[in-house]
């Protein structure tokens, strides 16, 4: 895989925390499929984003300094039509100007609104012991209450990946119940080896996390990402480990 | 720097030492140098012993020499039992003298306090620097009882330990002669190691080395703490591959690992990381020190099952529903038994059953059961509908079947499906003979019910990920 121009970008503005559209863009070029989810610098061209993806769509701020934007107010959700994307887009700016003045501000992103689906989630971390893990789980309650997740070590097989989904107490769940159909377990599988890839091949990301990701019968999407990167020190040292295994 | 050492000496010198020297204390007591001796000529160990100590001339009918640099032959293997700081200056005499192998008994390191933190990483510098291996410090040791080689530092009370096929290794002292009666349970070994504080050889090397033992069918090992984690998968995975390795990692609750991490000097581990390593690299976990040695017996002793379906004899109907619950955890099924088997079966005894099959009613019945036993023993084991056996044994008040059952036992050698025992009775020492006569034969025996299953339970587990692709 060749190194990516956001990550590159980033390292020379010295930031660890990506944006979700840089998040998303990243993986998507990892090949991980990503809710079309463009970057609207004025109001008018979140408009004209809106009417190309059709509605109901979804606003959300894009700044390298909000990182949880529903708490500052950075989200608009299910908008249906011109008037409620253009208004949106200036209260979600204005609110944030008023709230962080000094926010730099790269504009806002429009992504169409997910039909509904599972929501799961694929995480990963990094193992003081084992180095980067990955995590899979139930979205919502089941990860947050509950903790029902389960663990691999990166890099992981077809098995393991499948394994990993299956383990989970709410596995059930996936498979369909109550007339609920069931999901793509395979698409499932083939995220966790995509981003066990994507960990192994780019050290310097510390943290990264697909939340939600909606499963389908046919497919799976992911909604919102975040990705973080390793301080230089860290980075030069997992270099150095990374090279020392291959 | 972990694959530097994979590179360096093997870790043969230890278990297989032609000379051996013992180097430090030599006062008669429970521990030290004395004692190693002691019990190396009390296994019967064929290789020559050189006692080093200034302040001795002679021990054990063995002339002591005043120091490593004196001994007139190449050592092999030295044993260390000094204080702490004159370790790393005999540590250097060894390497100088050509020795591969250093045990380092003597305590005080990384255990203790901060000087040993650093005496600690001296020794790990000169095991760098000069190639020498070294197993400790704060060590009971190694054995290979194989060859006789018991350089226990602890009175053990007893001489011998049994040749096995189960290796048994350790972050404690705890699996060591003196700390288990492997003499009175007529327990079998192939190699027993306490790590200690693993300043060089840590659990991958040992690992390794096991890989390519034949005495060693089965690889059991206590851990508090990994020293590499990408390498521990690594060569786990491969080693699963060709052997089991069963492993009981303590510090499981989040206070466990503060507790383990402040006094194994590591980094605590996360259990959930732990346990996505075993599943990823095949290792079976154990759940209690009892397991640690209990488990690895269905390995050593028996062949591995073909399949999940088990076969249930019985003296009660409770215990073979117990045998169910239990079983149904590691997902094996009771099936019914084949047509052949059930026919034969009501032959013997009607209604002896068709799933478990219980004895209980004829036993009651018929005077001379023993002879209609050994006939339902041999009809359930080879029925081709099961492909394990969980057998049940009642010793009675005076031992009176013990015998008949050994002869019965001796004619399903053959039998290429594993047999799980669980011996009963009113009187311990008939369930403990009992016990120990089977296992000399090689039919392992349970002291629970549940622990048999398990064990029959993983054995097919096991099996099965071996048998597919991973």
């Amino acid at each position: 895989m060749k190194k990516s121009a956001t990550i590159v970008q980033l390292k020379k503005e010295g930031r660890l925390i990506l944006t979700e559209f840089e998040s998303k863009k990243f993986l998507k070029q990892a090949g991980i499929p990503v809710i079309e989810t463009r970057l609207a610098r004025t109001p008018k061209e979140a408009v004209l984003f809106s009417q190309k993806m059709g509605f109901p769509v979804a606003l959300k701020i894009s700044s390298p300094e909000i990182t949880h934007k529903t708490d500052s107010g950075g989200v608009r959700l299910s908008l249906n039509n011109m008037k409620e994307v253009k208004s949106a887009y200036h209260e979600i700016t204005e609110g944030i100007l008023k709230q962080h003045p000094n926010a730099a501000i790269q504009g806002v992103s429009v992504q169409k609104m997910a039909k509904p689906g599972t929501e799961v989630i694929v995480g990963t971390s990094k193992d003081p012991q084992f180095g980067p893990v990955i995590m899979f789980g139930l979205g919502g309650i089941f990860v947050e209450v509950l903790k029902d997740v389960s663990f691999r070590i990166i890099p992981l097989g077809r098995k393991d990946a499948l394994e990993m989904i299956e383990e989970i107490k709410g596995y059930p769940l996936l498979q369909g119940y109550r007339g609920k159909e069931p999901v793509d377990i395979p698409a499932l599988t083939e995220i966790i080896l995509k981003i066990s890839g994507v960990m192994k091949e780019n050290p310097e990301i510390k943290e990264l996390e697909l939340n939600p990701i909606m499963a389908y019968k046919k497919g799976a999407l992911a909604v919102d990402a975040r990705i973080i990167l390793e301080e230089k020190a860290v980075l030069r040292r997992a270099k150095r480990c990374f090279s020392d295994l291959s | 720097m972990a694959y530097i050492s994979q590179k360096r000496t093997g870790l043969a010198p230890f278990f297989n030492p032609k000379t051996i020297a013992v180097i430090g204390s030599l006062k008669e007591g429970f521990f030290g140098g004395y004692v190693v001796i002691k019990s190396l000529l009390n296994a019967g160990f064929k290789g020559e012993i050189f006692p080093v100590n200034p302040s001795y001339k002679e021990i054990c009918g063995l002339a002591v020499y005043p120091s490593i640099k004196v001994v007139p032959r190449r050592i092999d293997l030295v044993l260390i039992i000094t204080g702490a700081r004159s370790v790393s200056g005999i540590l250097k005499e060894c390497a100088e003298r050509g020795v591969r192998a250093a045990t380092v008994v003597s305590d005080g390191f990384a255990e203790r306090d901060e000087e040993g933190v650093k005496l600690q990483r001296e020794m790990a510098e000169i095991a760098r620097q000069t190639g020498i291996r070294i197993i400790g410090p704060n060590t009971a040791g190694i054995a290979n009882p194989s060859k006789g080689l018991i350089p226990n530092p602890y009175e053990m009370g007893y001489e011998k330990v049994k040749a096995g096929n189960i290796a048994i290794c350790a972050q404690t002292g705890m699996i060591n002669p003196q700390a288990f009666p492997y003499g009175d349970l007529h327990y079998g070994v192939s190699k027993i190691c306490d790590f200690g504080n693993k300043c060089d050889v840590d659990e991958c090397d040992v690992m390794e080395y096991l890989e390519n033992d034949p005495a060693t069918k089965a690889i059991t090992l206590y851990l508090e703490s990994i020293k590499d984690g990408q390498r521990f998968l690594k060569v786990s995975k491969r080693v699963t591959s060709k052997k089991p390795v069963l492993i009981l990692k303590s510090g499981r609750t989040e206070q466990g690992a503060r507790v383990s991490a402040s006094h194994t000097g590591s980094l605590a581990l996360d259990d959930r990381i732990f346990d996505a390593a075993c599943k990823q690299s095949g290792i079976i976990r154990l759940e209690s020190f009892r397991e640690l040695f209990e488990l690895p017996k269905i390995f050593a002793y028996q062949p591995l099952p073909k399949g999940n379906r088990l076969g249930i004899i019985t003296f009660t109907g409770a215990v073979g529903v117990l045998a169910i619950d239990e079983g149904a955890k590691y997902d094996l099924t009771v099936p019914l038994l084949s047509p052949g088997t059930r026919k034969k079966l009501d032959a013997i005894f009607p209604g002896l059953g068709k799933r478990i099959v219980d004895i209980g009613p004829p036993m009651a019945v018929v005077n001379d059961y023993m002879s209609i036993y050994s006939e339902i023993l041999k009809t359930v084991t080879v029925d081709p509908c099961i492909d394990s056996i969980f057998n049940v044994i009642w010793t009675g008040p005076s031992g009176e079947f013990m015998e008949e059952y050994l002869k019965i036992y001796r004619g399903l050698e053959g039998i290429r499906k594993p047999i799980a025992s669980w011996v009963y009775g009113p009187r311990v020492p008939y369930i403990n003979e009992m016990t120990c006569q089977l296992e000399d034969l090689g039919f392992p025996v349970f002291p629970e019910i549940e622990m048999a299953i398990k064990a029959l339970g993983t054995a097919s587990q096991y099996a099965k990920t071996k048998g597919g692709n991973r």
